[in-house]
């Protein structure tokens, strides 16, 4: 991560006084900015269009995907030069891409991935996210049975998770040492659905789980609630998103991993592409960016942000960062250093 | 088609996409809440295998002109609820015993056997069931001969047509997910079935591959040229990636493609609204799903184009409450709910039981027309904005007084019942179709009433669509100011009658008359 944003950053800087002289204006189509989250992306947004003396203007679809078709060519009316979108659904975002086509702007497809060349894609890369819940359960269980549950079966990213995972267990299992016995999509990424779950394939396999590699916080949170309920709590699950309680249950120890994705780096990132687009920077030459082959296919331009694994032995990250409070990470927790 | 593309029009000169218009009382839509009219709490209750469906099928089942209701229970008893309405009294209903079926999802009304009484197709999670009208709202199962193969399958959406040659009606059943497959939900969709009339009894069924799973099906000769097709609305939740929104051709059966000009539309399909509103004879269709619930313009030729932001029907998150979460829509049915000529769109919507994704407290909407074309939020101004997990409804006259009331059915909640109360509405009238011989409720005609004005009200006879919810009752017109207007229909054979004078206000018989004239009586209504 530090290297991809520290290549951004250096592309941002020498555009900067281009960029001020241009009169730029960067046009963000948010899909639902009632999502607390994206405040944090938002504000990062601005401040790399600041640094460049780029203008801010957005939009929110409020979860339409048919008003963000709308929010995108009201916003090229008044003279976009680049534009960030958060597609509310990538399956009907392609006339967005149309009229930023044909009124030559460059487009940004933000954290959600537009399947189509014509969009740069940003985001954290989600097969290393899946690569590093992997490696950070084998390293603390090399051998065993395992169980693996999956995101929701209708986000693509649920698929990048589990093939980054297999990636890393994959020599293990042809080895011998790891089994997978049990294997799920989780509805809706939903924490209840993961628990119930996690109790069939306890039932299924009388409880012979040694590790649970979980595609998200939401869902270790129902992992570890199933396996407390047959005190089983302690054997390594994996997580991500950095969430409060996730973090807390890491210093605990019922966690062994979440992999964090720090809004902030992604939404300066967004702000520093996007005025590069906007002064003529071809897609595959903006700084750090590399093709991506997309499900169906595709190959787009990206960069894909590096994520940070967060254990028990790195706390002081989130810490540092102001992330999360001492009082929220530590709550109930002894013998951890970072809340000594 | 024309208002479509001033609407069209209207979204691009608009910067950043205006909200629907919330304000103002021009109409004063109101309803009254009649729900203690039912004698028991009604209500559709039950497992995942219940989180869809609770239809409701609305039919005379006692010939005297009351329409009277058929709830689905699911795990709950499904029950009869015969209207003891006076005219232009309160709403008023009995319970009246009917065969007891475990897991029903939905019903729908139609004449099988063309014996001048109703029957009820009974959608179930198994062996789907068809009970035949008897009269005096009795109903006992299908006897034997009918050779009726309802199927094992997890039934969800219905839809029937009389196609030409025939005398009993071709039936197709839309299924849900197939819970034999062990790898399911996901990507687990169960196929549909089609069943043809062999004489007076049912042939063997036909498969419709792929299926989607199918929550709302409708045949409607959509291109107006007289050859219905079959719509089908899927569930984007189960079919995940590899499924879209269906059209088949009935003849030979044939799924629509691409390459004919059938774009590939991914939905969270719940229901199916059919109406012209535009005024060019072609229906609109309104497909309820998961956030924007999408109105689709008819541009004539078989081409369907999304609507503009700015016709306020997306209805995508609640109007009401701090819930900025997606909606979930489920039925929807267009009607005239204040008779002023122009028709009005009632979704119910509500949470699939407790999907953090979307919003839990999810208010039923009516929108209201405008005389623009567009749509404004009335539900809670009206009464109607009620939170409960909505699914089956229906827009019906029940009291006689010419206003449509509006029946919702909900899952873990009792089913409501909306007595119309409009001061100041319009005129109106109610045409009930009749054929001598088979197809008698006139299956697939084609209804124009055309104003003084000259405005042509255009409504198609048929039987499927909403979320597993239909009904068989006269068509409901709002007139505005007008007391008179014309009437023509084109019936299901395709022979197209004169234009016949109809007076407001009153509910009509209309039948074919000598050569292309109508036989019209009055059978309710004002004198």
């Amino acid at each position: 991560m530090r290297k991809t944003l520290l290549l951004a950053s250096v592309a941002a800087a020498s555009l900067a006084s281009a960029a001020a002289a241009a009169d730029l204006k960067v046009c963000v189509s948010w899909s639902n900015f009632r999502e607390e989250r994206w405040k944090t992306d938002e504000a990062a947004i601005k401040g790399a269009l600041d640094a460049a003396g780029a203008e801010y203007i957005s939009a929110d679809a409020q979860t339409s995907a048919t008003k963000q078709l709308a929010d995108v060519e009201g916003m090229i009316t008044q003279g976009c030069s680049a534009l960030i979108i958060l597609a509310q659904d990538s399956a009907s975002i392609g006339p967005a891409l149309d009229a930023a086509e044909d009124a030559g702007i460059p487009v940004v497809g933000y954290d959600r991935m537009i399947d189509d060349p014509r969009a740069f894609y940003l985001t954290f890369d989600n097969v290393e996210v899946g690569r590093m819940q992997a490696r950070e359960v084998l390293n603390v269980m090399p051998k065993g049975r395992y169980v693996m549950i999956k995101g929701s079966p209708v986000d693509p990213n649920a698929d990048f998770l589990r093939g980054g995972q297999q990636e890393v267990l994959q020599a293990a299992i042809d080895a011998g040492d790891i089994t997978i016995v049990g294997e799920a999509y989780t509805d809706d990424w939903q924490p209840a659905n993961a628990q119930k779950n996690m109790e069939q394939i306890l039932t299924q396999t009388d409880n012979g789980v040694d590790a649970v590699v979980a595609s998200n916080d939401g869902t270790a949170g129902g992992v570890v609630a199933a396996l407390s309920a047959q005190g089983m709590a302690g054997i390594p699950v994996s997580g991500q998103d950095g969430d409060m309680a996730a973090l807390n249950r890491v210093a605990l120890g019922t966690q062994t991993v979440s992999v964090w994705k720090d809004s902030r780096a992604l939404g300066k990132a967004a702000g520093e592409i996007a005025v590069a687009l906007a002064n003529g920077t071809a897609m595959d030459a903006v700084e750090g960016s590399a093709k991506f082959s997309s499900p169906s296919g595709k190959e787009l331009n990206s960069v894909l942000l590096k994520p940070v694994p967060v254990t028990k032995d790195n706390l002081d990250v989130v810490l540092d960062a102001g992330w999360i409070s001492k009082d929220t990470l530590c709550a109930g927790v002894t013998g951890v250093a970072v809340c000594e | 088609m024309n208002r479509g593309h001033r609407l069209l029009s209207v979204a691009v000169l608009s910067f950043l996409a205006p909200e629907p218009v919330r304000a103002g009382n021009e109409t004063g839509v109101l309803f009254v809440d009649r729900a203690s009219a039912l004698p028991v709490r009604q209500s559709y209750e039950g497992e995942w295998n219940h989180f869809v469906g609770g239809g409701l099928a609305v039919l005379d089942c006692n010939d005297d002109g009351r329409p009277d209701v058929y709830a689905a229970g699911g795990a709950a008893p499904s029950r009869l609820f015969v209207n003891a309405s006076a005219k232009g009294g309160e709403i008023a209903f009995a319970e009246r015993p009917i065969q007891p079926l475990g897991a029903v999802t939905g019903a729908y009304p139609l004449d099988v056997d063309g014996d001048g009484h109703l029957d009820l197709v009974v959608l179930r999670d198994g062996p789907n069931m068809i009970l035949r009208g008897e009269g005096a709202c009795r109903f006992s199962s299908a006897p034997p001969e009918w050779t009726f193969d309802g199927g094992r399958e997890w039934t969800t959406s219905f839809s029937a047509t009389f196609e030409r040659g025939q005398d009993w009606p071709t039936l197709a059943f839309g299924n849900y997910v197939d819970k034999t497959d062990p790898q399911g939900p996901f990507e687990a969709c169960d196929r549909n079935y089609l069943i043809r009339p062999q004489g007076r009894a049912f042939g063997p069924r036909i498969a419709l591959e792929p299926g989607f799973c199918a929550l709302s099906m409708l045949v409607s000769d959509w291109k107006r040229n007289g050859v219905p097709d079959l719509r089908i609305s899927n569930d984007r939740q189960y079919y995940v990636r590899n499924g879209r929104e269906q059209m088949w051709h009935l003849e030979p059966l044939a799924e629509y493609t691409e390459a004919e000009g059938w774009p590939e539309l991914k939905l969270w399909g719940m229901g199916i609204a059919s109406r012209d509103i535009t005024g060019d004879g072609l229906p609109e269709v309104v497909l309820t799903s998961m956030g924007d619930q999408v109105l689709q313009f008819n541009e004539g030729g078989g081409v369907m184009r999304n609507a503009p932001w700015s016709v306020g029907t997306y209805s995508t998150v609640p109007y009401k409450g701090d819930d900025g979460r997606p909606s979930t829509g489920w039925h929807a049915e267009f009607g005239d709910v204040d008779n002023d000529g122009r028709d009005d769109l009632f979704i119910a919507k509500g949470n699939v039981d407790q999907m953090p994704s979307n919003a839990i407290h999810d208010p039923n909407n009516l929108l209201i027309q405008q005389p623009d074309g567009t749509f404004v939020e009335r539900g809670d101004a009206a009464g109607v904005g009620t939170m409960d997990r909505a699914r089956g409804a229906a827009l019906v006259d029940l009291n006689g007084d010419g206003l449509l009331d509006i029946l919702v059915n909900n899952r873990r909640a009792p089913m409501e019942v909306w007595q119309n109360a409009t001061a100041g509405a319009g005129h109106w009238l109610a045409l009930d179709l009749s054929l001598p011989g088979s197809n008698r409720r006139a299956v697939g005609a084609i209804v124009e009433l055309r104003l003084p004005d000259g405005r042509v009200l255009t409504r198609e006879n048929t039987i499927g669509g909403g979320h597993a919810s239909g009904a068989a009752v006269p068509l409901h017109f709002g007139l505005g100011a007008y007391d008179t207007a014309e009437v023509r229909v084109t019936w299901p054979k395709g022979s197209v009658s004169d234009w016949a004078p109809v007076h407001a206000d009153g509910v009509f018989r209309v039948a074919p008359g000598e050569g292309e004239g109508l036989t019209i009586s009055r059978l309710g209504g004002a004198p």
